[in-house]
């Protein structure tokens, strides 16, 4: 006891303070309370651990590894200094670890549950299924409690579906009937309390495919008194497993008729009629009379009640299915075409109407549809003479707007029509506003923009066809005057970053993306939308900072999802345990996660000014370690979500595609962009290593060659194989599509040759200490090249007469040509550092000194050439940058405005704006590109 | 026109069109995942015929004796799917979810400017049980209504009698 308060005292005095500054950040000065109570009591386990756990996390690595390896050794057993061992392991991924700690702290108290658990938990950490098993029945034995009965059944059957077994059948099988055994023991002894383990139970059963025992069991006493909410969806889908159409027709029926508007529940209902027309008879009277009923029941739900939407679209979807399996459903239902009409009556004035309808569009031929978006244009009431009476009848006229160009009825348009009709719907929204948005709060959508937002769309279609940003920036300025009046309006917002990316404005599209508010999960849902695309604009503070958030959701997602797991445990909710691994794979192997971190590490490396001892500092810090590829290729994940900017395009000119073709080239452009990296890295480390050949000969300095030439190997190899598959750029035929992958200005820039001759180079340096003639001669070729192409990236914008349609690839060229110089730069200048400022030393014959000492001139001479000649070119693509001229904007891009309110200081702050947000583009696009160069100049100052 | 299923982890990455609006927040991802790992089955999503998620609810089931109770932490419907009845599908389900647990009511706070919100719940059988001063923090922070229904087992409504008293944030768990 007495020791009892003396430890909560020491804990209170003495280590709270401590844990209070680590919780804080401030681990420095956690550092420092640790080491003032250390020396009072140098041997406590705890102060000690927490000492551990400041040093790793001020990136003292080699000294907290030597204290944790004597405190483990030490084998502690007291709960705290467990916990904070544990941290300091989770945070250098050595997860292993703290099993060894808790395994060791049982043996000196056996049988305690506390630490059974915190051992449970550490093998959750690991997916070390079997070992789980074994230790949660440990604590049931110690504690019998169902819940780690239930961690154990759980254990079990992980081991059954994705433990190192799993792929064999009979393995699998013998782990899931052993699980079930478990289960129906406790269920034997009426010991089952919980929904989870019900569910947990009736899992098992699904996984063995036995769906009659799980329906039994879910209409038994036990499941109807532990799980009254069972879900109705569980039933319905063991219905379908065993076949049993009969019964859930009649199901679905009865809860049809209570719950009118369940979609899920319709096209199982619908299914159940289909599957009993055909199994019943063959002959078609049947058939018909099955359809009949259906179609009899889905009118008694549309008479019987207020009207919802529910059994219309049933209709529509027995419509569908109808002729999908070659019925008359003209016959039953009448036309197709009157349907959606009918539809469309009713429910046009809802937003959602457009969404229901084009579910069924794709059913039916390009002309039909035509049609019917002709017959819904004319049954809004709304004709070129005439203006919506009230907001349904306006929001029934935007829906048939909508659906008619996903109809294709835009398709084919002449560019005076296509003019005419933006015209219209940019008058449409004025009066909507007018007429019906006046007094909206700052939260509400404007009834009208959607008109505005279709408009959008369209001036992107004229905009493309002729090849010219003017209608683009006029509808950019469409866009904000939308979001004067409706701030909030993030549909407005997301059209507008897609429009700024394309022209290659990223000051505009930043400034967009900052009132957007995107945070956490949505860095990577969305990041597609503008982190992904900053690498290309050249703009290095706000790429930095954007990295920098988003890498920050990730990292600390990374560290968190080893708790997520171990958190269902304790909360027992086994039904989320398979769910909470799966998407914590998806996460740690998203493909923007591995992007945006190699991207950060690249920019950081181009970004490098100053000394180079501080370069090389920095460089160490950054740990790339070239020989290891961290990414698991084959497990990246696309966790993009494509369908959060709002389109209405046709239907048939959509490519499904698009998203798989997109992640695969960039994919591939990870492949360059990550080799790159390593290569680099590999230069660096090569040269920093051939020091060491002199000094102690060691094995380091050939093992760096070693790594470099493998990887200029592999550097070959992935230009070869990736030239080979010739993917294709995709085709920004509307707005919303996916820019090209930034994989094709990889390909295009001379990115393969010049880091391919730099390897060789290095190579040459390394093995033979030699520079020859034609070696300088290839790499100042290279060089110039690539100052070539920027000035000559320079001049074609300049001559451009439109020089904003074209702007983002050609700035992707200028900034690739920066990337290179600069990273060629900083070899350069470590190797200028090896083996021009101190001469070879070469001890092996002292007769040969001389000669030695004049090769050694030699080379230090020629690596000063060759920063010369970088610094030349440097110097060219300085001055070419500075007659980068300004974005013109079309003399009439005011009067553009002058149409769209009464107000004119509306219009010309909207124009001024849009102008200033292009030119402050440029300026800050050639101030961050300069910067970087006259870094580098300075760099190879020599 | 619905469907309604558990809210999975994945749809974290495809509620953009529900989050982006300026009144739903977006939580770290903590705060999911402990709702989704404590309470899985009060975390529900409504979803389109076209697989949007339209909306959804997440809330949690607390409190000792007469104070068991279901709690809406957040209720969300995506500016496209609004006037539908979608909230009040979702607060059923919620309540359901309640009763099966044998709560004694259900609870939630919503900002005193949300009218629209107030409203609903209004119509959905909820009453202002009382103030929570400044709960929400801002510019300037804004006063909170505590609004509940009673269920089954509340027989006489007692968790329905209003409080004459504002609260303090701190006070209220």
């Amino acid at each position: 006891m007495a020791q009892h308060v003396h430890d909560s005292l020491i804990y209170d005095r003495r280590l709270r303070p401590i844990y209070e500054l680590l919780e804080l950040g401030n681990n420095k000065k956690a550092l420092q309370e640790a080491e003032k109570l250390l020396k009072k009591m140098p041997v406590l386990p705890c102060g000690r651990a927490l000492k551990a756990l400041a040093l790793l996390r001020l990136g003292r690595e080699e000294e907290s590894n030597t204290l944790l390896k004597a405190l483990a050794e030490e084998k502690p057993s007291d709960e705290a200094t467990l916990q904070v061992l544990s941290f300091c392991y989770k945070e250098t991924e050595q997860l292993e670890k703290i099993c060894e700690l808790y395994k060791e702290a049982l043996k000196k108290s056996p049988g305690n549950d506390e630490l059974l658990a915190h051992l449970f938990m550490s093998y959750v950490r690991l997916d070390d299924f079997k070992s789980q098993q074994t230790v949660a029945l440990q604590l049931y034995r110690q504690v019998r409690g169902n819940p780690y009965y239930f961690w154990a059944v759980n254990s079990v059957v992980l081991q059954g579906l994705r433990g190192p077994e799993s792929s064999v059948p009979a393995k699998r099988s013998l782990f899931l009937a052993l699980a079930q055994r478990m289960v129906e023991e406790f269920i034997s002894q009426e010991k089952i309390k919980d929904e989870q383990e019900v569910q947990l139970y009736l899992s098992i059963l699904m996984e063995q495919g036995k769906f009659k025992e799980a329906l039994d069991f879910l209409g038994g006493t036990l499941c109807q008194k532990v799980y009254p909410g069972a879900h109705k969806s569980l039933k319905i889908d063991l219905f379908k497993k065993l076949n049993m159409w009969n019964e859930l027709n009649s199901y679905l029926k009865m809860n049809l008729r209570s719950e009118r508007d369940r979609w899920d529940y319709y096209k199982d209902y619908l299914t159940s009629c289909f599957e009993l027309a055909k199994l019943n008879d063959t002959t078609e009277e049947n058939e018909n009379n099955i359809l009949d009923n259906c179609h009899e029941f889905l009118c008694q739900l549309i008479e019987g009640g207020k009207r919802v939407r529910g059994p219309y679209l049933a209709r529509l979807e027995l419509h569908k299915r109808m002729r999908e399996n070659n019925m008359n459903a003209k016959e039953l239902l009448g036309d197709f075409a009157d349907l959606i009409i009918e539809y469309f009556r009713f429910f046009g004035d809802k937003q959602c109407c457009t969404n229901d309808i084009a579910l069924f569009l794709e059913s039916i031929s390009r002309d039909e549809r035509i049609t019917v978006a002709s017959k819904l244009v004319r049954d809004s009431g709304i004709s070129s003479t005439t203006l919506p009476q009230n907001k349904e009848q306006m929001q029934k006229h935007i829906c048939s707007l909508q659906l008619s160009r996903m109809c294709g009825s835009n398709i084919g348009l002449s560019q005076e029509h296509l003019l005419a009709l933006y015209t219209a719907l940019r008058l449409h929204y004025e009066h909507g506003l007018s007429a019906f948005g006046q007094n909206l709060l700052s939260t509400d959508m404007g009834p009208s923009d959607p008109y505005s937002l279709l408009a959008t769309h369209i001036m992107y279609d004229v905009a493309a066809e002729e090849g010219k940003s003017y209608h683009l920036i006029e509808a950019i300025c469409l866009l904000y005057y939308v979001l004067q009046n409706s701030p909030s309006n993030f549909h407005a917002k997301l059209l507008l970053l897609k429009i700024y990316h394309f022209l290659g404005c990223g000051v505009g599209a930043h400034q967009i993306y900052e009132s957007l508010d995107i945070k956490h999960i949505q860095l990577e849902s969305m990041g597609y939308l503008h982190c992904a695309l900053l690498p290309a604009t050249g703009l290095v503070s706000v790429a930095k900072s954007v990295y920098d958030v988003t890498l920050s959701f990730f990292t600390t997602s990374y560290k968190e999802r080893l708790e997520y797991i171990a958190m269902a445990y304790k909360y027992g909710s086994f039904s989320k345990i398979e769910e909470f691994m799966d998407f914590r794979d998806r996460l740690s192997n998203s493909l923007h996660y591995a992007s945006t971190s190699a991207e950060q590490l690249l920019l950081e490396l181009v970004c490098l000014s100053g000394a180079l001892w501080q370069n090389l500092n920095t460089y160490k810090m950054m740990s790339i370690h070239p020989a290891e590829d961290r990414i698991k290729w084959n497990e990246l994940a696309d966790n993009r979500d494509l369908s959060v900017v709002v389109r209405w395009d046709p239907i048939d000119l959509i490519d499904h595609n698009e998203k798989q073709n997109s992640f695969d080239q960039d994919i591939e452009c990870l492949q360059i962009r990550s080799h790159l990296l390593r290569l680099v890295a590999s230069f660096i480390d090569a040269l920093n290593s051939h020091d060491k050949i002199q000094a102690e000969n060691s094995n380091e300095g050939n093992r760096n060659t070693e790594v470099l030439e493998s990887l200029k190997t592999s550097w070959n190899e992935i230009f070869k194989r990736i030239r080979s598959k010739n993917f294709t750029k995709s085709s920004n035929k509307f707005l919303v599509n996916l820019l090209p992958s930034r994989l094709h200005a990889m390909l295009d820039m001379p990115y393969e040759t010049f880091f391919s001759d730099v390897a060789e180079f290095l190579i040459d340096l390394s093995i033979n200490f030699q520079l020859t003639d034609d070696r300088v001669a290839q790499l100042n070729g290279n060089v110039s090249k690539v100052q070539t192409i920027l000035c000559d990236s320079v001049r074609e914008n300049n001559d451009q007469e439109d020089n904003i349609w074209n702007r983002r690839e050609i700035q992707q060229r200028i900034v690739s040509a920066v990337e290179i110089l600069s990273l060629y730069a900083f070899v350069l200048s470590v190797c200028h550092q090896k083996y021009a400022t101190t001469p070879v030393q070469a001890k092996k014959s002292k007769k040969k000194e001389g000669v030695q000492k004049t090769a050694s001139e030699n080379l230090s001479q020629r690596i000063i050439g060759l920063m010369r000649h970088l610094k030349q070119e440097l110097q060219i693509c300085d001055n070419e940058l500075v007659l980068w001229k300004q974005p013109k904007f079309h003399t009439s891009l005011a009067e553009c405005m002058s149409g769209m309110s009464l107000n004119p200081q509306v219009e010309s702050s909207v124009t001024t704006k849009v102008s200033d947000i292009f030119k402050e583009n440029h300026l800050q696009t050639i101030k961050d590109l300069r910067n970087i160069i006259k870094d580098k100049i300075r760099m190879v100052n020599k | 026109m619905t469907t309604l299923r558990p809210f999975t982890c994945d749809d974290m990455f495809k509620f953009n069109n529900v989050n982006l609006d300026p009144l739903t927040e977006t939580y770290g991802l903590a705060f999911y995942m402990q709702y989704l790992a404590h309470w899985p089955e009060y975390f529900q999503v409504a979803e389109s015929p076209s697989g949007e998620i339209m909306g959804y609810i997440m809330g949690k089931a607390e409190g000792q004796r007469e104070n068991w109770h279901g709690h809406v932490t957040a209720l969300t419907v995506s500016p496209d799917y609004r006037r539908l009845g979608l909230a009040g599908l979702l607060m059923n389900f919620l309540e359901d979810v309640s009763e099966d647990k044998k709560a004694y009511f259900v609870d939630l706070f919503v900002r005193v400017s949300n009218k629209v919100a107030i409203n609903m719940y209004t119509n959905l059988g909820y009453i202002v049980y009382r103030t929570v001063l400044e709960y929400y923090s801002g510019d300037p922070d804004e006063d909170a209504y505590d609004m509940r229904k009673a269920l089954s087992r509340d027989v006489d409504k007692k968790s329905m009698i209003p409080l004459l008293h504002p609260a303090r944030p701190e006070d209220v768990d």
